[in-house]
């Protein structure tokens, strides 16, 4: 491009008043802007996300309707839906999947706002101090939590059966991790204590955003604490609620390296998620992606319920 | 505010800009057939990345040290070869190793176990080794045919071996001295015992407050050593001769499994269902509330990875052989070697195999690597690197009694989690031993098919 | 009044207790990271540090941690700037804009984000290895951009905006971009805060896309690179406790740096599907 050819072409952008784009603008109706303005605004969430989201998630449906392993790569129709309901195993993992959310997010969700009622008109420093504290999960990270924790659970060596035998409360080691009656428990233990610690920040912060005025107001007119709290807290924390559902939610649906460096899935697939054996599936031999797709087809299914469910849930709550 | 929003805006639209352009470098694929006939090896110039296990021996505590020292010596040689070392690590590299061939970024060489090795290889990833394997000698060289065995699928060679050792058990016989009972353990010539003899001691031990061995099942870490033991113990069979089918729920396996049962029961043996062989080891090395007086999974490169540990604890460790029925026991073996990734690149190719010549058969460094993983050399003429160690010998002797190597047979990785799974199953009351026998052959023998 | 202390009294007692379970896990980590590794597997417990020793953090300075730090921090900082930049603008519009398209696109976003990412790994390693970002930091912080987590809470908080002061921008004659930087990103600060952090810590413990992306030794993050120094049968616990211990303060310096903006004034926005 010469230059001369090259700032005739800038000039046209530049000026506001021969814009070609500027003047395709201006003839649009109002409500026809808000939509150029809105996709504007989204254009580089939308990029990123049909990149680096959608694209994969398209291609990991297709290759769910096929036999595909490092060796081969057949149409197969919903063949693979079709064994998947057949596989015990799967359906043990399913089930497990449904316990471990149905379980710990009520737990998670109530201990942080517990907690959070408790904690949020206490002095600044106590709070801070709290709120530290039940954080600390995250911040020490998985994997040292995880050996932490594996030592306390071992059978032999470990702190738990050392001192509940010093105690004389058993006579025989548990196996915390390889005992069906346990093993769900010592991981929703752990789960626990890594995820009540944002929850916990955003309840303090939403109680402590409250209208004080209208809860000075209820208790003149003689409400007590727990009528305060049920329907002029509770609503009033609604949408945080709402919110903390959603993510402890998502976050125990994916909840996946607790098990893998616990339990591998065990004793006899009882702590075993869908996202567990998604993992297996793919990325242990014989490598069965296909397969291994269908059930993360199965899994987004089943999460997009509960999604469907919450939201509904909540929306009738507030309305 | 305003200033460094602008700058963010700046710097997505370069990425998402940078994010286009670079679409577009395809791969140019050289047929791999294209044989490079190079004169002189060391004027050949490549480009080559070697993926290692942390096999060898860490030298000042630095992963990759040792690895990269290899490279400088190659390089003195081969000046014109460029190798890029990676480490990865056990826990998930295998998933890395996966992702990567998936993504066309594998590596050129790779030095793990035929294990994954074998399946790679007949998923048509690697290239045939077959005239490695001839022009290099091995062949007629090999100190034990079962070796060979492992590094193919039956045709081609897909893995290079360079080192192998017995995977054997361990007493503590600081614990056994202390009590008296050593004199119960076979410590001369082979050391092997029977079945009777091993459970006798057990029971002694126990009555003196021992812990016996660990029975571990909570994930496929150390598996072999499980698999090993049980079907040792009443001479079963895990797979029949020609490896064609899993066959645990013949009597044999059947009353293998029942033993366990009874002998975890009874508490001569310890159930560890939640636990793998790391955990066993530390058990047996670092004892702090429980003592165990033997562990069913060990070997000469475990041994001198844990010796710290048992010095510190003021153990002295021997390995004896499996207990076996008829007291001549099938015992299963690790084997290291080396791979090659076809990426498409005769060059790389060539590049690739005379690294792996020289980290193999180099004089100075082909002994120096066998004795960095402390393991045996495949090759007779590397004479006894371990001369005058009286350990060392006696694992070297246990070559006579290498059992079949089933590592390599189709949908291995997917049986191994019915193997500790049934494990599992029958201790926690899940199965019946009989139940969790056919459980697993059932199971297993459809990942033969895969 | 006096049901009220007592139910406070007991509540206390019992938050203090639970604590055990928080603490103990980072105190045993950082106090590890001094001790040999008998001491720290001893039973009864040794509580404090009897022998103190820094052979473990000797070790982990041996290999190039400080290079991983970095790259650890770089992926986790330019993750969480950039995810903030898109979540906020996005977040802002589909809260206060109506246009064609915006209720698929929300439900779009709420679905894609429950996705564990595993499920999609292999497609994402061939969309990043074909775009040429495999082995690369970007191959980490791109897709980790692309999950619309941050675009969901960000639409949360952007509820709170009041749309009358939208409109009365709007009359001023404010242009769309001026009002979103002076008068929606004020209001949604403490919101960004809280995103911010939460970005920050998922990126550093997102494990497993790391490893997945990255090969070359200098590209390795701190997470990464310690695993390598894990062999099959053994585990160094030292080194592990000494690297968790250093991987925990960019974790807490992060914390405490937006703590005070997102736990003052922090607010989600009216329930909307």
């Amino acid at each position: 491009m010469s230059p001369r050819l090259f700032l005739k072409f800038k000039g046209a952008y530049m000026s506001k008043k021969d814009n070609p784009i500027m003047s395709w603008y201006k003839k649009l109706s109002i409500s026809q802007r808000q939509t150029v303005t809105a996709y504007l605004f989204l254009l580089p969430a939308l990029i990123f996300f049909f990149t680096f989201v959608v694209t994969p998630i398209l291609s990991g449906l297709f290759t769910s309707l096929f036999d595909y392993t490092t060796k081969k790569f057949e149409f197969i129709g919903f063949g693979n839906y079709v064994k998947l309901f057949s596989n015990t195993i799967f359906l043990k993992s399913l089930k497990n999947t449904v316990k471990l959310v149905v379980i710990s997010v009520p737990i998670i969700v109530l201990f942080s706002l517990f907690a959070s009622v408790v904690l949020y008109q206490k002095n600044a420093v106590v709070r801070s101090v709290f709120r530290g504290i039940f954080y600390l999960p995250v911040v020490t990270g998985t994997v040292a939590v995880v050996v932490v924790w594996k030592w306390m659970f071992d059978p032999y060596n470990g702190v738990l059966n050392y001192v509940l035998m010093k105690a004389n409360l058993i006579s025989e080691q548990i196996q915390w991790l390889g005992d069906k009656r346990f093993a769900m428990w010592a991981i929703i233990i752990i789960l626990i204590t890594t995820s009540v610690g944002q929850p916990i920040i955003l309840y303090i912060a939403a109680l402590g955003n409250l209208d004080t005025s209208q809860i000075e107001a209820a208790k003149i007119d003689g409400a007590n604490e727990w009528q305060v709290f049920r329907h002029i807290k509770w609503p009033g924390i609604m949408p945080t609620t709402l919110y903390v559902v959603v993510i402890t939610t998502i976050n125990t649906f994916q909840c996946f390296s607790l098990i893998q460096l616990l339990t591998s899935g065990g004793p006899n697939y009882n702590t075993s998620t869908i996202m567990y054996l998604v993992y297996e599936t793919a990325f242990k031999s014989p490598y069965r992606f296909g397969y291994a797709n269908a059930m993360g087809v199965v899994l987004a299914i089943i999460i997009g319920l509960f999604s469907l469910i919450q939201f509904k849930l909540f929306q009738s709550d507030t309305e | 505010m305003k200033k460094f929003f602008v700058l963010l805006m700046t710097l997505i639209m370069s990425i998402s800009l940078v994010a286009c352009s670079s679409g577009s470098s395809a791969t140019d694929s050289t047929p791999t057939d294209e044989v490079v006939d190079v004169e002189d090896i060391t004027t050949l110039e490549a480009e080559i990345t070697w993926w290692a296990f942390p096999t060898f021996t860490t030298v000042d505590g630095v992963s990759g040290k040792y690895e990269e020292s290899l490279v400088a010596a190659f390089n003195e040689k081969y000046p014109n070869i460029k190798v890029n070392v990676e480490m990865i690590d056990f826990t998930n590299g295998p998933e890395k190793i996966v992702t990567a061939i998936q993504g066309n970024t594998a590596p050129d060489v790779l030095f793990d176990a035929p294990g994954r090795i074998i399946d790679y290889g007949r998923s048509g990833y690697l290239v045939s080794l077959n005239d490695l394997v001839e022009e290099t000698g091995l062949l007629e060289d090999i100190a034990n045919p079962n070796i060979l065995e492992a590094s193919s699928d039956g045709e081609t060679y897909w893995m290079y071996p360079t080192s192998a050792a017995p995977f054997v058990m361990a007493v503590n016989k600081t614990a056994l001295e202390k009590e008296g009972l050593f004199d119960l353990v076979p410590s001369e010539g082979d050391r092997t015992w029977t079945t009777d003899e091993f459970i006798e001691l057990s029971k002694k031990m126990q009555e003196a407050g021992y812990y016996g061995v660990e029975i571990f099942a909570g994930g496929q870490g150390g598996d072999q050593g499980t698999r090993a033991f049980i079907t040792n113990l009443t001479n079963a069979n895990l797979m029949n001769a020609d490896l064609s089918e899993y066959t645990l729920s013949e009597a044999a396996g059947v009353e293998a499994l029942t033993l366990i049962n009874d002998g975890v029961k009874a508490g001569w043996l310890a159930a560890n269902t939640g636990g793998v062989a790391n955990d066993a080891l530390e058990h047996f090395t670092t004892p702090t509330n429980s003592t165990f007086w033997a562990v069913a999974l060990w070997s000469p490169n475990l041994h001198s990875a844990r010796q710290e540990e048992l010095d510190a604890s003021n153990i002295e460790a021997i390995a004896v052989t499996l207990p076996s029925k008829d007291g001549s026991p099938k015992l299963e073996y690790l084997v290291n070697g080396y791979a090659i990734f076809d990426n498409k690149d005769a060059t790389k190719i060539a590049a690739a195999k005379e690294f792996v010549k020289f980290l193999s058969d180099d004089e100075v460094i082909g002994k120096q690597n066998v004795l960095a993983t402390n393991c045996f050399p495949v090759r007779t003429s590397f004479g006894d690197l371990y001369e005058g160690d009286e350990n060392m010998s006696y694992y070297a002797s246990l070559t006579k009694y290498y059992g079949a190597y089933y590592n390599t047979v189709n949908g291995f990785g997917s049986m191994r989690p019915f193997w500790w799974g049934s494990l599992q199953a029958m201790i926690i009351d899940d199965m019946n031993p009989e139940e969790a026998a056919v459980y697993f052959d059932e199971n297993a023998n459809l990942t033969l098919d895969e | 009044m006096k049901k009220l202390k007592l139910f406070d009294f007991v509540s206390m007692t019992l938050l203090t207790l639970v604590t055990v379970v928080f603490v103990f896990p980072f105190y045993w980590v950082i106090t590890g990271s001094f001790k040999t590794r008998l001491d720290s597997l001893k039973l009864p417990p040794i509580w404090f540090i009897n022998n103190p020793t820094l052979e473990s953090w000797e070790t982990l300075f041996k290999q190039p941690t400080l290079q991983w730090l970095f790259n650890s921090i770089f992926i986790s900082v330019v993750t969480m700037i950039l995810v903030c930049a898109v979540s906020a603008t996005a977040g802002y519009v589909l809260a206060k804009k109506r246009f064609k398209g915006s209720k698929v696109l929300f439900s779009m976003f709420v679905f894609a984000m429950a996705l564990p990412k595993q499920v999609v790994l292999v497609p994402l390693v061939k969309q990043i290895s074909f775009m040429g970002f495999h082995n690369t930091l970007w191959a980490v912080i791109l897709p980790a951009v692309g999950w619309p987590f941050g675009i969901f809470l960000m639409k949360q908080f952007s509820e709170t905006v009041p749309t009358e002061l939208l409109e009365a921008a709007k009359i001023d004659g404010c242009s769309e971009l001026k009002t979103f930087i002076e008068i929606v990103l004020p209001i949604v600060k403490p919101g960004i805060a809280a995103l911010a952090i939460f970005t920050f810590i998922s990126s550093w413990n997102d494990y497993f896309l790391q490893l997945i992306m990255l090969n070359t030794r200098k590209n390795l993050t701190l997470q990464l690179g310690l695993a390598t120094l894990q062999g099959e049968f053994a585990t160094d616990y030292g080194v592990l406790m000494a690297g968790a211990s250093l991987a925990a303060i960019p974790i807490i310096v992060i914390f405490i740096a937006f703590q005070k903006s997102f736990t003052q004034g922090i607010t989600i926005g009216a329930v909307k599907g």
